[in-house]
């Protein structure tokens, strides 16, 4: 699914690296949600939020059709 | 080994354990197989591995009854299953148990075993089946 994650992370100046040791998982996962190849849960899209100081409809919010 | 705690890591985990567990009754299933082509029945029976098949069999049947629960629409009342069912256990045991009795060879006290222990299997996945019928209207209810 697309998402705003990769610009959302880069204005907080965190590396996936360290936005994934913040929210407790790996590198790759992180790499996996901003391409778009991965879905994480809800539980998980909150953490990022949290970490990147952002709202949820900020990052995941797709509108319909797209 | 750090433990995992990346959901995705998770999720994949388990997906290569069910790929390891269908080449893994696949293998009992051969191994089964073989032993009822070159010993016959008995043969296969004897074998400890059937024992594992019949019972990883049995657990998975109970476990896949927990999801086949969610699906069935809420209109019938579990109570009401779980006398239907009752009912019509108590007969096919009662059933069996007089037909065996009345067999040659077989005393009544057969009989009576062989209906005591067709209604104890019988009534424990009926009673698992009312659990979890009600459990689900009780999430749903909340």
């Amino acid at each position: 699914m697309k998402n705003n994650l990769k610009v959302a992370r880069i204005q907080v100046n965190l590396t996936q690296q360290q936005l994934a040791k913040k929210v407790g998982v790996t590198r790759q996962t992180i790499s996996l949600i901003e391409k778009g190849k991965y879905n994480p849960t809800l539980k998980l899209c909150l953490e990022i939020c949290y970490a990147v100081n952002k709202t949820l409809d900020e990052i995941f919010w797709v509108d319909k059709g797209e | 080994m750090q433990k995992i705690k990346d959901e995705r890591l998770l999720l994949k985990n388990l997906q290569n354990l069910r790929i390891a567990y269908i080449l893994q009754t696949l293998g009992i299933i051969g191994i089964l197989g073989y032993d009822l082509i070159t010993k016959g029945i008995d043969g296969m029976r004897e074998n400890p591995l059937w024992f594992v098949f019949i019972l990883t069999t049995v657990v998975s049947a109970f476990l896949s009854m927990n999801i086949s629960v969610e699906y069935e629409s809420q209109k019938r009342s579990p109570k009401k299953g779980f006398l239907i069912s009752l009912v019509v256990l108590t007969l096919i045991s009662t059933i069996i148990g007089i037909l065996t009795s009345l067999s040659e060879g077989f005393t009544a006290i057969n009989g009576v075993l062989i209906a005591g222990i067709i209604f104890i299997c019988g009534i424990v996945p009926i009673s698992y089946l009312y659990y979890l019928r009600k459990k689900s209207i009780d999430d749903h209810t909340d």
